[in-house]
């Protein structure tokens, strides 16, 4: 349980392809890694549940003036992702043209590494 | 607690500031805002200091007890303060918390930034240090793409057009045009901001602040001996300080700050005073949109209306609220740390009856700093003494 609830754990099996949430044991709240406490309950009984990884996009935007060292990724899409589940969670767009980016398109998750870094990815859902 | 009042004020100009370092900005403003005030440098008792990325960007730090000593100030205790682009008012918070208690008597805030002479490349990836890094940030996000992710979400959800939002950079640009503080000193037209280039879909150009070099200063003291000090002095009636999720999808709705809210009622509590009290305000408009959210989450208009109170004018200098006479921060500049004690600068200036664009009847003004994609927030409300 305490290991999914560390964000080198989240990284790790996201980089597996597996996207894992935490489920309050006391009240049930739904929440993403890590997290201390619960902030409906207050109390810290985290169980790990596995996350489909589908949801649709909330809100997008395609970035053009990208931070250094990322030049030669722009433009490229970030968007925040309300998972089935009906966690929130944000993430880099892949695979998907930017012009048919629209809010409420299904996307799945999909892990994406970069320098030895794992971020959080969505792509097609098939 | 005692009453404070603000007793000297003082800014250098907001812009590329060549051949000027973040120590001397800092000096400048705080030796403009010291001579303002009849208080001897002597009497200041502390000293606090706004400043964001000046270790990273200027690649200086113990910059509060720098500037204290090239004041002549050395021996007091000064402290640099750092909560993103909220900074500034933080470091303001502490100094009216100083002189509140008791603790001190003559108070010395500034806040400062050197950010023009970084690559914009280098700006942009130390201003995201105010993201979570590791939740967020490392996708790529940057301020200007949170924001638009904001800013869509909000036209979504309220019908806030492309138009109304521009609205704000008119407004704002206009201003700026007339405050010689300001780093933009021209109108644009709404056709300038609608196809200016395309930062973060659907933000462009004229939607974001420039990069800016800056630093501004007040001196506080308690209400009651302000008048010996200063003939026209400014109570400080509320402040309120509190913070909210870090990351945009910790956020239930992305379309208003807790932080800001929070941070209103506390400041507004303290006064015993409501929004439609406040005549003048300089809110974070770090973007278009954020001036948008920033004057419904003040409650200077219900959620969702602050796009077309724009485009009624009820934001402009004859409106119910005249929001950032100063030009705010997408026309006067954002030197990021220092913008809290510039917008508080700007203010002092329209109570005293001494603004650049002055708005008319002033007797109540609010300030309004937000930091990161509002982890912080703080609100100073203003009044006549």
């Amino acid at each position: 349980m305490s290991k999914v609830i560390t964000l080198q754990a989240f990284f790790e099996e996201a980089r597996a392809g597996r996207l894992t949430g935490i489920r309050c044991g006391r009240c049930g709240e739904l929440a993403i890694p890590p997290k201390e406490f619960c902030p409906a309950c207050q109390e810290r009984a985290w169980e790990p549940l596995p996350l489909d990884g589908r949801g649709t996009i909330a809100s997008f935007t395609v970035i053009r003036v990208p931070p250094r060292g990322r030049a030669a990724e722009a433009p490229y899409a970030v968007a925040v992702v309300r998972l089935d589940e009906g966690v929130s969670l944000l993430g880099r767009i892949v695979d998907i043209p930017l012009d048919a980016l629209k809010v409420g398109l299904p996307v799945r998750f999909r892990p994406l590494v970069r320098d030895n870094q794992t971020v959080v990815g969505f792509g097609p859902t098939v | 607690m005692r009453a404070v009042a603000i007793i000297g004020a003082g800014s250098t100009p907001f812009g590329k500031l060549e051949g000027r370092g973040i120590v001397e900005l800092a000096v400048s403003a705080c030796r403009d805002a010291l001579a303002e005030s009849r208080a001897p440098r002597e009497k200041i008792q502390a000293f606090y200091l706004g400043n964001f990325v000046g270790e990273r960007l200027a690649s200086q730090g113990a910059l509060a007890g720098l500037v204290a000593n090239r004041l002549g100030l050395t021996g007091i205790p000064a402290t640099k303060v750092e909560g993103a682009c909220a900074s500034g008012g933080i470091a303001l918070r502490h100094g009216v918390l100083g002189i509140a208690l008791g603790l001190y008597d003559f108070v010395l805030v500034a806040g400062v930034e050197k950010m023009t002479s970084s690559p914009t490349a280098e700006v942009t990836a130390a201003l995201a240090t105010a993201g979570d890094e590791e939740g967020e940030m490392r996708t790529g996000l940057t301020f200007p793409g949170a924001f638009a992710i904001i800013t869509r979400e909000h036209m979504a959800r309220y019908g806030t057009t492309r138009e109304q939002i521009g609205l704000v950079s008119v407004k704002n640009h206009g201003l700026g045009a007339s405050n010689p503080k300001a780093q933009f000193r021209k109108p644009v037209t709404l056709d300038e901001v609608l196809s200016s280039r395309l930062i973060a879909d659907p933000l462009r150009l004229f939607d974001c602040p420039p990069i800016s070099d800056g630093a501004a200063a007040v001196v506080l003291c308690p209400a009651e001996w302000a008048r010996d000090f200063h003939p026209k002095p400014v109570r400080v009636l509320g402040s309120g300080h509190a913070t909210g999720p870090a990351t945009l999808w910790e956020m239930d709705d992305i379309t208003s700050f807790p932080a800001t809210v929070r941070a209103s009622r506390e400041a507004y509590g303290m006064a015993r005073l409501s929004p439609g009290d406040v005549r003048v305000a300089e809110v974070h408009d770090c973007f278009t949109m954020a001036e948008i959210i920033a004057t419904e989450d003040l409650g200077f208009f219900p959620k969702g209306k602050g796009g077309p109170a724009v485009e009624k004018g009820e934001t402009g200098p004859d409106g119910q609220v005249a929001v950032n006479p100063s030009g705010g921060l997408i026309a006067k500049g954002h030197p990021v740390g220092a913008t809290g004690c510039a917008q508080v600068y700007e203010l002092v200036k329209q109570l005293r009856g001494e603004a650049a664009n002055q708005v008319r009847d002033v007797e109540i003004a609010l300030a309004h700093n937000l930091g990161g994609t509002g982890v912080v927030s703080t609100v100073t409300i203003l009044g006549r003494m």
